[in-house]
């Protein structure tokens, strides 16, 4: 009996041993091993996944010393993953997201500050109004900075050729584009049959509308005077919400059945000219230009203007996990990574645009084809987002903001009370961050 | 649950209590290999997950948890959206409980009756089973599939069922009946097996028809498996996640956020871990009430 019991008592120590000493392995490398990073990448186009490796792979042969690991994660769920992983200590070194989740992540201190560690070559590459996309609070008062930014998304008009010259409307450039009044009367000409001229895919509306909504000054945020932020509902913020709801039920230009939808959701009803334009991010090329049937025309245009053609921009970012070992070496890899080639290469590959100005003037992604001569020029239309500095935005995006447009552009609800929702649900929710 | 069969057990306890106090440490060692996986990775997390509750505990560096009483208890009460979600919670779980049931029953029934292939019919019954929750739920959400799936081409509606505020909770209920099936069908089917045929015949004898058969025989004898398996596909169904989080994540405009959803959300997304934890301990409360007064009055009618 007596060893029976001993026998048990180490089973029970060694069961012990081996659940407690998993967190702390593998922290202590001999000097001469090559330092090891892990890199979080969300890309998931398929040129995008295969730019990103290769860039991965070039680094790897050129440093030796630094050796970096291309680990897949994805857009639907990197935030969660990133919470538990911060939380359990055991981030990725380098990590891709974008500047709305930096926000949350920087106050919390998640996130390495990097104002004084960037190099200078990649600090004047990129505008300061892509910086501004990624300076944040850090939790504690100050600004720093918590990411580079490298890709930003602008929304334009993707629309049949045919269908509008055969309406014979004015073609809209850059210089000159479309206002909104003239996107509603042309939307109405092409309603024809069984053509609709708009499909507006609102699966997510928030961030669409939001973004837009700066064509004629809306923020839907204020700061007061005793640094609290509150949601703002007035005129300037009910401009879009109005112009697309009347495209809906008023003008019927636009197909109430297309609002379920997601971005790409659409692309077979535009192949089949059942919508003549497309109001989506520039991205969305990719998949037109890759599943159009051969004879289809399409063109890109320009974004519309209201009283001035801003719109809100985010950047999608790399940031440097705050518990990395080798924050210096992940800066240096970050700085190879995003130079001006390696960033044209990354938005040839996601079809997006590139924040440095070096690779903006590459001519790769200056051609007239796929219309990204349009695409790279509305990347001078681009703010930040006010919403971006808001604690609580995703919150008030999910529990709030999304519902209530949903609601509001079904026809369920009217101008009035979604604006009502938006502000007092909203205001309720933002309290809770700020107390 | 089956009374009448285990009927002799109470001298053998008396029995085993005679062994001393010797005889009792050593069942104490040889339980130890179990007991300690269980309050290790069972019991540990559970008091952790009750004492987060009270507190304010947050992700973030910054944050420095403190203890708050029942203020996350409070803030709860006080809060809409949980109560849309419990709401959401219920509604789910009680309809697909009752669907669930009543399916299963009929289909119980019937593998239970000498038709040509039942072998192979009881195997199809089980298939969904096999499935992993995110399958299934990736499964479903090409059924409703507003341009592929086979939904609105069988129907010849052009909905988008996940997407739609009437239709989403309904569409979500249907792949939850379906999913649970084969524990039940299973279950019903093993105790419809164990009815004694004697008891049929002697209803016939009487001249019992089918439905009179069973109303009077079936149930009354299926009873406890009733109630046992009901009570577990109804706890199963409150704190169902993964189902719904593949097919839906809780929208449109939350009308699919079940109560776990919620509670994964406010932890995972917006990072309230102790407000979270307050979620999962109501939950609990409510689930062991419903349960209680469910128990108590179908135990009271047996008796």
């Amino acid at each position: 009996m007596r060893i029976k019991s001993a026998l048990a008592a180490a089973v029970v120590v060694a069961l012990a041993a081996g659940c407690g000493g998993g967190g702390d392995g593998g922290s202590s490398s001999a000097p001469d091993e090559p330092v090891k990073l892990d890199f979080l990448s969300l890309a998931w186009q398929k040129e995008s996944v295969a730019a990103n490796k290769q860039l991965v792979e070039e680094w790897n042969k050129a440093n030796p010393n630094i050796q970096v690991t291309y680990v897949q994660g994805s857009w639907d769920n990197v935030n969660d993953q990133l919470v538990t992983s911060f939380e359990g200590g055991d981030a990725p070194d380098v990590i891709h997201d974008d500047s709305p989740a930096l926000s949350g992540f920087a106050t919390k201190g998640y996130l390495l500050e990097l104002k004084d560690k960037l190099p200078a070559e990649l600090k004047s590459d990129i505008p300061q109004s892509a910086w501004d996309t990624v300076t944040f609070d850090d939790g504690k008062g100050a600004k720093g900075v918590y990411g580079v930014p490298f890709l930003q998304e602008s929304t334009v008009i993707i629309a049949n050729k045919k269908l509008l010259d055969a309406a014979k409307v004015r073609m809209p450039t850059p210089a000159e584009p479309w206002t909104w009044d003239e996107f509603a009367t042309i939307g109405k000409k092409l309603t024809k049959g069984d053509t609709y001229g708009v499909a507006w895919p609102m699966k997510s509306p928030v961030n669409k509308t939001l973004n837009l909504a700066l064509n004629f000054g809306g923020t839907f945020f204020q700061t007061g005077a005793d640094g609290k932020t509150t949601v703002k509902v007035g005129p300037q913020e009910k401009e879009v919400l109005q112009r697309i709801h009347d495209q809906l039920y008023k003008d019927k230009s636009a197909d109430t059945s297309a609002l379920g939808m997601g971005t790409a959701d659409p692309l077979p009803g535009f192949f089949a000219d059942k919508y003549a334009m497309l109001p989506v991010g520039v991205y969305l090329r990719q998949q037109v230009a890759e599943q159009a049937p051969d004879d289809f025309e399409w063109v890109t245009l320009p974004p519309l203007k209201g009283t001035g053609s801003e719109q809100g921009a985010v950047s999608q970012t790399l940031s440097v996990a705050a518990d990395s070992e080798h924050p210096d070496e992940a800066l240096k890899f970050i700085s190879f990574f995003l130079n001006g080639p390696n960033q044209a290469k990354l938005a040839k590959g996601d079809w997006l645009l590139p924040t440095s100005q070096q690779a903006a003037a590459d001519p790769a992604i200056t051609t007239e084809e796929n219309g990204w001569d349009v695409a790279t020029a509305s990347a001078k239309n681009l703010v930040v987002a006010p919403f971006l500095k808001v604690n609580g935005f995703d919150e008030w995006k999910s529990k709030v903001a999304t519902p209530a447009l949903q609601e509001y552009f079904a026809n369920k609800i009217s101008i009035d009370e979604v604006a009502k929702k938006l502000v007092e649900d909203g205001n309720e929710v933002l309290e809770r961050y700020q107390r | 649950m089956t009374a009448t069969a285990t009927k002799p057990a109470p001298p053998a306890r008396n029995a085993r209590g005679a062994g001393g106090p010797r005889r009792n440490r050593e069942m104490w060692v040889l339980m130890l290999p179990a007991l300690v996986p269980v309050l290790l990775f069972s019991v540990g997390p559970l008091l952790y997950g009750i004492g987060l509750a009270f507190t304010d505990a947050e992700s973030g560096k910054n944050h420095v948890t403190g203890f708050v009483g029942l203020e996350n208890f409070g803030d709860l009460l006080a809060d809409d959206t949980f109560w849309a979600s419990m709401r959401v919670g219920l509604i789910w779980a009680v309809t697909v409980t009752v669907l669930q049931f009543l399916a299963s029953l009929g289909l119980a029934l019937l593998l239970n009756q000498k038709l040509w292939l039942t072998g192979l019919a009881r195997v199809l019954t089980v298939v969904p089973w096999a499935m992993p929750p995110v399958v299934i739920g990736l499964m479903w959400r090409l059924v409703y599939h507003p341009d592929a799936g086979i939904v609105n081409s069988t129907l010849g509606t052009d909905i988008n069922w996940l997407a739609d505020f009437t239709w989403a909770l309904p569409a979500v209920i249907v792949m939850g009946v379906w999913s649970g099936m084969p524990q039940t069908t299973i279950v019903l089917l093993a105790g419809l097996q164990t009815i004694p045929k004697e008891l049929y015949e002697a209803g016939e004898m009487d001249g019992a028809g089918t439905w009179r058969k069973f109303w009077s025989i079936t149930l009354p004898q299926l009873r406890p498996i009733i109630v046992t398996i009901t009570s577990l596909d109804f706890v199963w169904n409150v704190n169902q996640f993964s189902l719904v989080y593949v097919l839906t994540q809780g929208g449109p405009g939350g009308q699919t956020r079940l109560p776990m959803l919620f509670a994964y959300e406010e932890a995972f997304r917006y990072g309230f871990f102790g407000y979270a934890a307050a979620l999962g301990v109501s939950i609990v409360i409510v689930v062991l009430a419903l349960l209680g007064v469910y128990l108590w009055r179908q135990l009271r009618e047996a008796s």
